[in-house]
């Protein structure tokens, strides 16, 4: 699990601190070296079909899109932990039609939902993060909720509600600490998958727009052009695909340590 | 089973039309509208449309009337594609998205129950670490990702197959989507088989029927197999969602006229109509499949029937 986010480490720190050393911004037109090759003049990585710098753009690509899956996912924490474990602790009726409306919503379209968002609320960055973020919650609401359900039982929550401890207090000072390592796995786990709609967005052109750019973007700028240059498709969708694996990988060794 | 049918209908249908009212809604509250061009249109055009599409009614009529029209397969008129209605243009894309998705989910089925199998087969080895490390990297990569590259390698480099289009459907132009998109299901069918497998093995009935003498190969695929197929069944559901999700990607790289083609203009223009149509075929579709997943279910683990 250690190597996976060395190499997320890496890229972050990259996407953060390399772009203002760079000659070029990521928007900035070089009209004497449109499609330049790798490794060739002013550009170490080349440049895309109107001459903008690929290594400064999938840098700020890579910056954005981490940005938004961050954002989104820390969106999906809260509002999923907040539904889980209230659900959890109340219990009864209560629960099961929080549940009950858990499970209407998985059987929904996400990415339909997300892309109506879009048309109706016009192409935002703002919203395209709040938007995944609402619709990614379910899965952190079901664990959260059987966790709590679990911790319940268990002699220190009954002790503590015995020496008459408040319900506020019991939740944030022993229910949610305790719920706190396997949403992080699960925290760990969405960032990718958010990742993923966000791309997906952008490459259909919903999601971030113009001049601002994305790994989504980059994908299909460079999957437009790359029966000519193709590495413009190679280095964005390598870094993505990277970024990807690693945080799954890492996820899913991080849920097993805590669900196992 | 006709029961369990009948019971599942009864969620299904108020699922789909909650879905249904709430896309409709939404698309109502957003602000612009599909007349709004760039040259402003003068208001007496402009109010002969509204008219002409029904725009000016009470909202819960629009509602109605949709719903009404829906009932008879007529999704209203597109407001883009002037020249033919909703009903029109499903019916030109569906059956290239279905081909397209049902393909795809043979294929993924096929590969990941055999990646699956042979992981168990080899648990615990070196072969079942690589198939797991396969298996995450197919579920994690893109598949807008990876269309681009298998076209890049196999249609520009080695120029075995063609790089787009539909081409009446001739199978070579279909060898690269479907693979696209079948990948990433692929890699989740197989991991669940694989799972399904490890705890089926260690069952009683497993062990009786190795204690019977039976062959590996035998109690691997008659008597473990079954019942490890039961969470793969489950996941037929997710798994149609994300095949018609990939598809919308996978039809614009290779440039497909099937459904989500269409969904992706109708958005991008605020096409009403076409999307909502979409949308609701799509969440019809996604339930369809849920509840043959529930059928699947049934079969392969008798005890859920009851």
């Amino acid at each position: 699990m250690r190597a996976p986010l060395i190499i997320v480490g890496v890229i972050v720190a990259a996407a953060l601190l390399v772009p203002p050393l760079l000659p070029w911004g990521y928007d900035m037109i070089d009209w004497n070296a449109v499609r330049a090759e790798p490794l060739t003049g002013a550009h170490v990585l080349g440049t895309d079909n109107v001459g903008r710098d690929l290594l400064a753009r999938t840098l700020v690509g890579t910056r954005v899109t981490l940005g938004v899956a961050l954002a989104a996912a820390l969106v999906s924490l809260v509002i999923g932990v907040a539904w889980g474990a209230f659900a959890g602790w109340v219990g009864g009726k209560t629960d099961e039609l929080m549940m009950r409306i858990v499970d209407a919503l998985y059987a929904l379209p996400f990415m339909f939902v997300v892309i109506l968002l879009m048309v109706v609320f016009g192409r935002s960055i703002l919203l395209v993060f709040i938007g995944i973020g609402a619709v990614e919650w379910l899965t952190m609401a079901r664990v959260v909720r059987g966790q709590v359900l679990q911790l319940k039982q268990r002699p220190f929550i009954i002790a503590a509600e015995a020496a008459g401890a408040p319900a506020r207090a019991i939740m944030t000072g022993h229910l949610l600490p305790n719920v706190a390592g396997v949403a992080i796995a699960y925290l760990l786990l969405t960032v990718p998958q958010v990742v993923m709609v966000e791309s997906f967005l952008s490459f259909l052109g919903l999601g971030v727009q113009e001049p601002l750019t994305s790994l989504g973007i980059m994908v299909k700028e460079g999957a437009d052009d790359m029966d000519i240059a193709p590495f413009a498709l190679l280095l964005p969708g390598g870094i993505l695909v990277t970024l990807l694996v690693c945080l799954t990988l890492a996820g899913e060794k991080l849920r097993d340590r805590f669900a196992g | 089973m006709l029961q369990l049918i009948l019971r599942r209908l009864g969620t299904a249908i108020p699922t789909l039309l909650v879905v249904i009212l709430l896309s409709f809604l939404l698309m109502r509250l957003a602000p612009g509208g599909p007349f709004d061009g760039e040259r402003p249109l003068d208001p007496a055009t402009r109010a002969a449309l509204t008219n002409a599409y029904g725009l000016d009614l009470p909202l819960h009529e629009q509602f109605f009337r949709y719903i009404g029209n829906l009932a008879q397969g007529d999704f209203g008129p597109s407001l883009v594609y002037r020249d033919f209605t909703v009903t029109a243009l499903v019916a030109k894309g569906l059956p290239i998205s279905l081909t397209l998705g049902g393909l795809a989910l043979i294929l993924a089925l096929t590969l990941g129950i055999a990646l699956g199998l042979w992981a168990a087969v080899r648990a615990g080895g070196g072969v079942d670490r690589s198939i797991s490390m396969v298996t995450t990297i197919l579920t994690a990569l893109p598949s807008f990702v990876t269309a681009p590259l298998l076209v890049l390698l196999f249609g520009l480099t080695l120029g075995w197959l063609p790089v787009s289009g539909w081409n009446e459907g001739a199978p070579l132009n279909l060898v690269l989507p479907v693979i696209a998109l079948a990948l990433p299901v692929a890699g989740a069918v197989a991991k669940l088989t694989r799972a399904g497998l490890a705890t089926a093995l260690s069952e009683d009935h497993v062990r009786t029927a190795r204690g019977r003498g039976l062959s590996p190969a035998r109690v691997l695929l008659h008597h473990a197999l079954r019942p490890a197929l039961v969470p793969v069944a489950s996941y037929i559901g997710p798994a149609a969602a994300g095949l018609l999700t990939g598809a919308v990607v996978i039809e614009t790289v290779f440039a497909l006229p099937g459904l989500g083609r269409y969904f992706v203009q109708g958005a991008l223009n605020r096409d009403y109509p076409l999307v909502l149509g979409v949308v609701t075929l799509y969440a019809a579709l996604i339930i369809l499949f849920n509840l043959f997943a529930d059928l699947i279910y049934g079969w392969l683990d008798p005890r859920v029937r009851g």
